[in-house]
């Protein structure tokens, strides 16, 4: 139980009457990335905002256990103290996951308060340097509805990094950038688990870059996750015809 | 979602019950109210509440709770007659400019935008006091800014549905545009327009009875809330009934009529 | 940015005249004769003599558009024609009264505001809760009250039952109190519904979602976030207010006698000076009008986006 980091025990979750995320299992290690793999309305971005408990979701069944700590059953307020700092978020759609309206920097400097940290400029300069955005310290000054939705991806990215959490939810993560810039926050990602042992679950509706990044993948249709394994058996050896059918979708990436 | 529904519908039928209770009242109250609600008595002067005169009489010997039944009438009559021709002149204008467009409804719609740059109470005060009080005049002093509200809208709802396939192959089949806004864009149009002039009948209720009571409302001896509680305010210390019991009824009735609005609206908005 | 505010500068001083032409008119059709009225209330029999003498005399007689020209030219000098009632200027009259109205108003909104803001945002943030239940019922009773109301309520309750304000408030501090309350608490009422509602329509958006899981403080995100984006909103409900505190100081001002520009056209309106009349409808139209003017700007500055 206790090697888990992220434990997922056959959970159900809905925003009205019906189950959107169907009877789910699943459990990521320190260090290990796993990607889900869905099409859209698969609830795959629903198991996301179960597991950060930030938005207004129910959990209809089974549990969430963050370490030892079943988070499922916290409330908002008590969830939040694990936000930032032990899971970080890089939302669907970062140029709404910031306030439209203040300048960044303003914004920057309220979430570092948040976890007790004095504004730091430069770091997160750097930061925005490694996932190449280079005048990071001018964007700063910008209010996010001003900026492109590229951008606001990486400084999306950035804020989530910059509280080094032990497990990185992405929720399309590269969805809104091009190939090149996607590629450099698959590296970055990458260079994260290396050198802090991040895990990370990232769910994404593009294979190519679960192959690329995971070291397990699991499938999810109709919020039921169908199959679930290490990379190279589902690319090889896949059980489910979906699944299969997934694959012979995909057009080849670049390895 | 549809437990929501029902619990909105239920509220609906509620204020609705609670309204139609009280214009049944304003209705009936020339059979209800036990006295004659004009009779002075020079020896029944600011009685307390009794059995005979329940909440009581008035500087004049008049029975309160006979003048509150009859105000009853007054009030809700004009606010309803008021926002009834507000209503109608408001979606015919509207109905028209959105309709045809073009110069006529560059001007309406230019009046309508000056309406909306004077404050509404601060004309009716002027306007009403300068055609001498009487109800007709604050009704009128009202009316002047009111329309402009609801052929605000009518205009906006036709707008957006003057380009609708049926619309068209209606023109096509050759109908005239009255044909037209009388078949196809009234009905349709109806409904969102209806509703906020049921949002709008406390709000009237609160300026006709505020008029009354600067005294370019009503004139005495007739019966009406704002008036009474006007009149009676000087004599508050020895006969405090007189206001207490207009002032409840104005109360209740404006929370009715609010809450009716506000129950249709969510209701509505609910879909 | 620039353009666009000396566009609606232009459009304003348009609306301003036209405003200025209609409140002519509006006295200019007016039934009955300033001229008898003032007559008669001098207590001189009424000949038609006399009348005509008189009539001439305020220059009634004229023809519309001279009199308007010069009634306008005269108000963009400062000369905003002298009283029907006692032949002394307006302008100096009015402008005692502006003086008295806007301290109630200000006083008024100033409590709606201390008031509404913190109970619209706590009402909004414990959606359902006890709290939001109690503030809904009774934003809902104070909007539902009108202020002549509340005024004979709180007069009777709280000068005669209680003894603790002076009856007539006649311009002091301790006097403002009652017809301060007296405006604030209707105000109050729509405040806090409409702060709630443009609360909870902030705190709906995605951006707090953001901001949470990012660990920001509660009271950072509200704050400097969900109020921030709201204010926009908040002043342009305050400035639509504004007319309505106005029609209901004319209220407040007669019941309390306070000496404002609302109690003066009471006083007009009673003897048909209609100088006093027109300076009133243009002094409180032209203060509307350019509120909204700025909080329309405030609104552009506040939220860039629109």
């Amino acid at each position: 139980m206790s090697e888990y980091l992220l434990k997922i025990d056959r959970l159900s979750a809905s925003y009205g009457d019906d189950d959107i995320v169907k009877d789910v299992s699943c459990g990521i290690t320190p260090g290990e990335i796993v990607c889900i793999v869905g099409e859209s309305g698969s609830g795959k971005s629903t198991l996301i905002k179960a597991i950060h408990g930030m938005s207004e979701l129910r959990i209809t069944g089974g549990s969430i256990f963050f370490g030892n700590e079943e988070i499922s059953s916290l409330t908002v307020k008590e969830r939040k103290k694990l936000m930032g700092s032990e899971i970080g978020l890089i939302p669907q759609d970062p140029g709404s996951s910031f306030n439209p309206i203040r300048k960044l920097s303003a914004q920057f400097r309220e979430a570092m308060a948040g976890h007790g940290m004095a504004y730091d400029e430069d770091r997160i300069d750097g930061l925005l340097k490694k996932i190449g955005l280079q005048q990071g310290k001018a964007v700063l000054g910008n209010r996010p509805f001003e900026l492109s939705g590229g951008m606001n991806q990486r400084i999306a990215i950035a804020a989530a990094m910059l509280f080094e959490p032990r497990l990185l939810l992405c929720d399309e993560a590269t969805s809104a950038l091009d190939v090149t810039t996607a590629g450099a926050v698959v590296d970055e990602l990458l260079k994260i688990r290396e050198s802090r042992g991040t895990a990370i679950l990232l769910v994404t509706h593009h294979l190519g870059i679960a192959r690329r990044m995971a070291d397990n993948i699991g499938i999810m249709k109709d919020g039921r996750l169908i199959e679930y394994g290490n990379t190279e058996k589902i690319f090889d050896a896949p059980e489910n015809e979906y699944t299969r059918k997934l694959i012979r979708d995909v057009p080849r990436l670049k390895k | 979602m549809k437990k929501k529904k029902a619990k909105l519908r239920k509220r609906v039928i509620i204020a609705v019950v609670f309204a139609a209770i009280l214009v049944l009242i304003a209705t009936f109250s020339g059979v209800l109210a036990p006295n004659d609600p004009y009779a002075t008595n020079s020896e029944l002067i600011r009685q307390a509440p009794s059995a005979a005169y329940l909440f009581g009489t008035d500087n004049l010997g008049r029975c309160v709770f006979s003048r509150v039944l009859i105000g009853a009438r007054t009030t809700i009559a004009s606010t309803f007659f008021l926002v009834a021709v507000s209503f109608l002149i408001g979606i015919v204008v509207g109905m028209l400019c959105g309709f045809y467009g073009g110069i006529v409804d560059d001007i309406l719609m230019r009046i309508a935008d000056l309406m909306l740059a004077f404050p509404q109470m601060v004309v009716a005060i002027a306007v009403a006091g300068i055609l001498g009080g009487g109800l007709g005049g604050a009704m009128i002093a009202l009316g002047i800014t009111m329309w402009t509200s609801f052929a605000r809208l009518a205009r906006s709802h036709t707008l957006s549905i003057k380009n609708e396939p049926y619309i068209t192959a209606a023109r096509l089949q050759g109908k005239s545009g009255l044909q037209i806004m009388m078949t196809h864009i009234m009905p349709n149009i109806l409904e969102p327009v209806l509703i906020n002039a049921l949002t709008q009948i406390g709000t009237t209720m609160i300026g006709i009875s505020g008029l009354s009571f600067l005294g370019l409302g009503v004139v005495a001896p007739q019966a009406e809330w704002g008036s009474m509680i006007s009149e009676a305010r000087a004599y508050i210390q020895i006969a405090p009934w007189a206001v207490l019991f207009p002032a409840a009824a104005t109360v209740i009735t404006i929370v009715v009529f609010n809450y009716l609005g506000d129950a249709v609206m969510e209701y509505r908005n609910a879909e | 940015m620039k353009k666009q505010i000396a566009k609606r500068i232009a459009e304003l001083i348009v609306i301003l005249i036209v405003l200025s032409f209609l409140t002519f008119l509006l006295m200019y059709l007016a039934p009955g004769d300033p001229a008898e009225k003032r007559l008669s209330s001098q207590g001189v029999a009424v000949t038609k003599e006399v009348l005509q003498a008189e009539q001439e005399r305020m220059g009634l007689l004229r023809p519309f558009m001279v009199r308007y020209g010069e009634w306008f030219g005269g108000i963009l000098h400062g000369d905003w024609g002298v009283s029907f009632k006692d032949d002394m200027p307006v302008a100096p009259k009015l402008a005692a009264g502006l003086k008295n109205t806007t301290i109630l108003a200000l006083a008024s909104l100033i409590i709606s505001l201390i008031v509404s803001v913190p109970l619209g945002i706590a009402s909004a943030v414990k959606k359902n809760s006890i709290l939001d239940h109690i503030v809904r019922l009774l934003s809902f009773i104070g909007n539902a009250l009108p202020n002549f109301l509340i005024s004979v309520l709180l007069m009777y309750f709280l000068c005669i039952q209680l003894n603790l304000f002076p009856v007539v408030a006649s311009g002091s501090v301790q006097g403002l109190c009652l017809p301060a309350l007296s405006l604030a608490i209707p105000m109050a009422g729509r405040f806090t519904r409409q702060i709630r509602t443009e609360t909870m329509e902030q705190l709906e958006q995605e951006y707090v979602t953001g901001l949470r899981t990012r660990g920001v403080r509660e009271k950072d995100i509200l704050i400097h976030n969900v109020f921030h984006n709201a204010s926009g909103h908040i002043f342009t409900i305050v400035a639509l207010q504004i007319g309505t505190l106005m029609g209901g100081s004319v209220v407040i001002e007669t019941i309390f006698r306070w000496p404002g520009i609302g109690k003066l056209v009471m006083d007009s309106i009673n003897a048909r000076d209609y100088p006093t009349i027109m300076g009133f409808v243009l002094i409180m139209g032209t203060i509307y009008v350019v509120i909204n003017f700025i909080s329309d700007v405030l609104y552009h500055v506040l939220d860039p986006r629109v």
